[in-house]
């Protein structure tokens, strides 16, 4: 039971590292697709913040979407990473900030 | 007398109207915003004969909501192209590393290739089902954000270009990124409103880039309904608007050509080139020349020819109720035009 255990979590870290990249750049989907959607959802399409926030809802939680009016900037944090989006102009539309 | 005739009128006029208020029940039932189940549409145009027959919003969405298309805007792009063609700025077999330096690592890959979805290089398009194995997801959101047609082009090839179908934002967005020289770094910002939006008469449009300036050609086009439904309008008219060929007939023939590198999907439409075809009957009810421009959560751009019919769909679906063939079934129902 013990060796097959052993055998389980030896193949998991095989698997973990085989595909770290992917791993690593996981947590940061979430913040990331809500932050630039929301933008695009307020500042591009021009709807209203209630139904923006439940259009990006997803199945994990944000931990927060602050929206600076005057900026035309979001911000979204979950899964411990945070990301931000800006309305740049009328034919721009947003774009994720670096 | 009166009343006789009346009632024989609105006899005569009951199975247009049945058949219009099909189309809306089955396009707009009550709509589920909490679990987010079953058809939602956001909007709905029916063009036939270059008159709009049928237009109906669901709030918030309205007729100048200019509305993501996710995955439409690959047409739109092949569209742009083909008015770069018709400037003599490509031809379809010059490799991309031509217009596009990065891809000299895959110096086989031609421009017809990536109008295909077929340059080889390695990809996974999936969205929210394996977000973790996902390319489209990478290349929107974070590894390849910046640069998405450098993302692209830094895959393995897998297989040889032009021979297979695989479908890829990737191949959409080096398209986007061969723009940039094919017409001039100066002139590539505004360039899909030169040549295509401003001639059509279409001011709300907002084509988001990354941040080296690539338009997101893959997926970040806004539109509103109407100004989607022109760009079906010049593809029904082969290229034509207004009595100036802004296409080059033989690009529209191009786009609208099955791929031949394309296996059979059962119930999936066929590859052209960044269109999408009824050429196999993948939609039953609709004519083998019915052509489409398909995105992300229902978003669609139907065109039928021979109906002159040019209908422009806007929905956030989330799940799988929505079926394209049934929303052409009750449209040709409700709308046959003289063919029938």
């Amino acid at each position: 039971m013990k060796r097959l255990l052993l055998l389980v979590l030896l193949g998991l870290l095989a698997w973990g590292w085989s595909e770290r990249a992917a791993l690593s750049a996981f947590p940061g989907i979430l913040s990331a697709y809500s932050a630039k959607e929301f933008c695009s959802c307020r500042y591009v399409m021009g709807l209203d913040t209630g139904y923006c926030q439940a259009y990006v809802k997803q199945w994990l939680p944000l931990s927060e979407l602050r929206d600076d009016v005057p900026a035309r900037r979001v911000e979204a944090r979950g899964l411990g990473r945070s990301a931000s989006a800006q309305w740049l102009g009328p034919r721009e539309g947003c774009r994720l900030l670096p | 007398m009166r009343t006789a005739l009346i009632a024989f009128l609105l006899f005569m006029l009951t199975p247009a109207r049945a058949d219009e208020s099909a189309l809306q029940a089955y396009a707009f039932p009550p709509r589920d915003d909490q679990a987010r189940e079953g058809i939602r549409t956001d909007a709905l145009l029916v063009i036939q004969n270059g008159r709009i027959v049928y237009e109906h919003y669901a709030a918030p969405t309205g007729a100048d909501t200019p509305h993501l298309t996710w995955s439409v805007s690959k047409s739109v792009m092949a569209t742009v192209l083909g008015v770069a063609y018709g400037e003599d700025r490509f031809k379809l077999d010059d490799p991309v590393a031509t217009f596009y330096p990065p891809m000299t690592d895959h110096p086989q890959v031609r421009i017809q290739d990536l109008m295909h979805w077929a340059s080889g290089l390695d990809w996974q398009e999936d969205y929210e089902y394996a977000p973790l194995k996902s390319s489209v997801v990478a290349m929107l959101y974070t590894t390849g954000r910046k640069d998405m047609a450098g993302f692209t082009a830094a895959h393995v090839s897998l297989a040889a270009p032009g021979e297979r179908f695989l479908y890829s934002s990737g191949d959409s967005n080096l398209l986007a990124a061969a723009l940039r020289r094919m017409v001039g770094a100066e002139h590539y910002p505004d360039y899909p409103w030169t040549a295509l939006f401003q001639p059509l008469g279409i001011e709300r449009a907002v084509w988001e880039r990354d941040a080296r300036g690539t338009f997101v050609g893959s997926s970040y086009l806004y539109m509103t309904a109407r100004e989607l439904a022109r760009i079906g309008q010049l593809m029904l008219d082969d290229g034509r608007w207004q009595g100036r060929q802004l296409l080059p007939a033989d690009w529209v023939e191009f786009t609208r050509t099955p791929f031949a590198g394309a296996a059979v999907e059962p119930g999936e439409a066929t590859p052209g080139a960044q269109w999408w075809l009824n050429s196999a009957l993948a939609w039953p009810d609709a004519p083998s020349d019915t052509f489409a421009a398909l995105g992300h959560w229902g978003q669609g751009l139907y065109v039928l020819p021979k109906q002159k019919l040019v209908i422009v769909r806007y929905a956030d679906d989330r799940d799988g109720s929505f079926q394209h063939n049934t929303l052409l079934r009750h449209v040709l129902a409700a709308f046959p035009g003289e063919q029938r």
